[in-house]
């Protein structure tokens, strides 16, 4: 058995990027959920950009939220946290597109 | 009748077909098939070579519209020369033939070049862009070479034709025809098993050709003489501009190179 | 065949949906099973452990076919403090043995397997298509679906709507009054690759047996839970989260993840893993006090659709659940069919098949816990409180005495700063609530 393990790393660190990179999606051309920006600059509690798994909302320097459709679990967080009428427009991907679980 | 050939891809240890399918060149490769059948009011036949499972590509064709569909049985690892050899048989009366231009495994586009070997017919591959004109007599396709440069031919005799991922996008097919599909009669035939030369065994490789070396006392110079393509060299600027510009500028270079079209 | 594509058609097949178009199938009926997915289960994940035994109905010796990973032969329930851990463990190599009690297994596989059943039995299943809304008669009845492909209407005179937890098609149907994130809590979840044998040396378990772990407290003061179970060669670690909790605070589902694994008494347990692979999904955990109404005319809810999940503290079950309302449905619609009568009053017979089974039974019995479980003072508070209590009784503090054990719980309530009252409050709404 030449499973070793560093004590000073008992589970490796990886960045997020990596984190999502486990999971497999297959992209849609055309975005599932779409986030209205307008709406979003006139909120301050910005609940999905904590509580989205897949880590999708961005704050934007502006005061806007940058949303990322690619790499979204198709949860449903974000659509119910938002405390904001209209800002997260939300519907399941194409059939056959978005995420796909492999072992979980 | 316009033909598809289509390989299906089961990945390495997967214990079933739930992750398995065809490339996204081989789903362009459908996808014109169609619409030259279409253009020309002509049936397609989608073949494939492959384990029952890639019957479910086959399925998948005929509920995009594909007219017959035919699976030569074998388990893979069949080399490409084989493939060929029995997919000409299925399709020799075709008077186009998509290939997708790389498979979702191997990928090495050699299919398509052995299957016009023995069929006797023109090849075009690497296609990445195609138009197709009213009556489907005249296919116009676009070839990516090196250095951003592109071959234009005109397609109107009978030829194997093998596209990029990009060149078409597969449409839906309509929720009727899957269902039907899921039923739908499959003609399977064996692999006719033809002689194995020794150049089915190993890949092939050209000779390496001699040739006398350049004249010129500056390496460089040498070098280039023997590689070169005769394509202007690139350069390095740099360019400060506004983020608006700048991304024109980036779009306009990758178009340069032959990234976009 | 009739002026209808199909007799039913079944939205999702997942393990409601796929129980659901067996059971119809086996009725004889013309049913088509709707995915959106590319294949069964592709879309879908959970903690990681199902019983399977309601299956013994539907798939006679379902255990010698299904994928499973490890059958569950050993079940801990820990409370985590700051830095110490309490944990109850229970084993018995009965629950290895057939017909088994619950298992560890991958939804992908699991649904896809419960899937080629009902296909196997005559369903028609269409993957990678997703309903995009309901079609009805002149007459309000919901009489079919409509998809997202070209010419994507199917009609039925029965749709049953196993779409999950977010099921738009039953807010559709106007089933749901209102939707309140605090009815929800998210799961997020690492799948940890460790060798085999580590985790049968680590976990204390051999061969195919494996261990679920049920944690309180540990979640970095959001209100919710983790767990911890074994697969062959993975472990599956996660966290639930309960959604307005989650976004009060600023620190992300993963960083609570990383909390979790951090702490002293779960850092042994997957040292040296890797994330294999990272995933999420919403739950509904609020129980009988969220679900909607179950039959409208022409259509029924099963599953997370319905609500039908189990979220009480030291019983964590959906599949169960999702598959006996999924297995109701498929009955009462194929007896509705054979009635004449597929309005809501002639399919009153699901909700009939559900308060008659342990569906809800356990859900009426357990009404009062997953608030309990999931309020404030059982999440922020007793954890503390208990292994705080644990750690003095343990504690040899020579040459000091042992103080008394009524002594100890009521330093270290005070401490915890919980009323008396509120502590005898929740205890009889515990004992009550658990039966």
């Amino acid at each position: 058995m030449d499973f070793k393990i560093a004590r000073d790393d008992t589970w490796p660190e990886i960045s997020f990027e990596e984190r999502i990179g486990t999971a497999e999606f297959r992209i849609h051309e055309r975005a599932h959920i779409v986030v209205d920006g307008d709406t979003c600059r006139g909120c301050s509690t910005r609940e999905c950009v904590v509580a989205c798994p897949a880590n999708l909302f961005v704050p934007t320097s502006d005061g806007g939220i940058l949303f990322n459709y690619e790499n979204c679990f198709e949860c449903g967080t974000c659509y119910l946290v938002c405390n904001k009428e209209g800002a997260i427009s939300w519907n399941y991907p194409e059939g056959g597109y978005g995420v796909v679980f492999h072992r979980t | 009748m316009i033909a598809v050939c289509l390989k299906w891809v089961q990945p390495h240890g997967a214990a079933d077909d739930r992750f398995a399918g065809i490339s996204a060149a081989d789903q362009s490769a459908l996808e014109l098939a169609l619409r030259t059948a279409e253009a020309r009011g002509d049936e397609v036949l989608a073949v494939t070579v492959g384990p029952v499972g890639a019957e479910r590509a086959l399925r998948d064709a005929l509920a995009c519209g594909a007219t017959r569909a035919v699976r030569i049985a074998t388990e893979p690892g069949v080399s490409s020369l084989r493939t060929a050899t029995a997919l000409a048989a299925e399709v020799d009366a075709a008077d186009v033939v998509w290939c997708g231009d790389y498979s979702a495994d191997r990928g090495s586009g050699s299919v398509p070049a052995f299957l016009a070997a023995r069929l006797g017919i023109d090849q075009a591959l690497g296609l990445i862009d195609i138009e197709i004109n009213g009556n489907g007599s005249h296919i116009r396709a676009v070839r990516r070479l090196d250095g951003g440069r592109r071959e234009v031919l005109s397609v109107t005799g009978r030829a194997v034709l093998s596209v990029e991922g990009s060149t078409a996008r597969l449409r839906r097919a309509p929720l009727r025809s899957v269902i039907t599909a899921d039923a739908a009669s499959i003609t399977v035939r064996p692999l006719e098993s033809p002689d194995i030369s020794a150049a089915d065994l190993v890949p092939y490789r050209p000779r390496a050709r001699v040739l006398p070396a350049p004249a010129s006392a500056n390496a460089l110079d040498r070098v280039r003489a023997l590689t070169d393509t005769g394509a202007a060299p690139s350069r390095t600027e740099t360019v400060v501009l506004e983020p608006a510009a700048a991304a024109r500028r980036i779009l306009d270079a990758l178009r340069d190179w032959g990234y976009l079209t | 065949m009739s002026r209808f594509d199909a007799d039913a058609i079944v939205v999702g097949a997942g393990p409601a949906g796929s129980c659901a178009a067996l059971a119809l199938a086996r009725a004889g009926k013309n049913v088509i099973l709707v995915e959106r997915g590319p294949f069964a289960g592709s879309k879908n994940m959970y903690g990681g452990v199902v019983y399977p035994r309601i299956l013994d109905e539907l798939v006679p010796n379902w255990w010698e076919t299904a994928p499973v990973q490890r059958w569950v032969v050993r079940r801990s329930t820990m409370i985590l403090a700051d830095d110490n851990a309490f944990t109850i463990d229970y084993r018995t190599p009965s629950w290895g043995r057939p017909p088994y009690n619950g298992a560890t297994a991958y939804r992908p596989d699991f649904d896809h397997w419960l899937s080629r059943q009902a296909v196997a039995a005559g369903a028609t299943l269409v993957t990678s298509t997703t309903v995009t809304g309901l079609l009805r008669d002149p007459a309000g009845r919901v009489n079919g679906v409509r998809t997202d492909r070209p010419d994507g209407d199917l009609s039925a005179p029965i749709v049953i709507a196993c779409d999950g937890v977010n099921s738009f098609l039953a807010k559709e149907a106007g089933l749901y009054t209102a939707t309140d994130a605090a009815n929800f809590t998210v799961g997020v979840k690492e799948t940890l690759a460790l060798p085999r044998s580590v985790i049968e040396e680590r976990f204390g378990v051999r061969d195919d047996h494996g261990v679920d772990i049920e944690i309180l407290g540990g979640t970095s003061g959001v209100n919710g839970g983790g767990f911890i179970y074994t697969n062959l060669e993975t472990v599956s670690l996660g966290v639930v989260l309960k959604l307005p909790k989650l976004t009060a605070q600023s620190k992300r589902p993963e960083e609570i993840i990383a909390g979790l694994k951090r702490h002293p008494a779960i850092a042994p347990l997957i040292e040296g893993a890797t994330v294999q692979e990272y995933s999420a999904h919403v739950i509904p955990e609020a129980g009988l006090s969220m679900m909607p109404t179950m039959v409208t005319d022409g259509m029924l809810v099963a599953g997370d659709a319905a609500a039908l999940c189990l979220a009480a503290g030291i019983w964590l079950e959906g599949v169960n659940f999702a598959m006996a309302s999924g297995m109701y449905a498929g009955r009462a619609a194929a007896a509705a069919i054979d009635q004449g009568d597929v309005s809501a009053k002639g399919l009153a017979g699901y909700t009939k098949l559900l308060e008659e089974s342990f569906v809800l039974a356990d859900h009426r019995k357990l009404k009062d816990i997953p608030g309990l479980v999931l309020s404030d003072r059982v999440q922020q508070k007793y954890p503390g409180f208990v292994t705080s209590v644990i750690e003095r009784v343990f504690r040899v503090d020579n040459p000091n005495p042992k103080p008394g054990l009524r002594r100890i719980v009521r330093e270290e309530r005070k401490r915890a700063g919980i009323k008396l009252g509120d502590l005898l409050r929740d205890g009889w709404k515990g004992m009550r609530g658990f039966g």
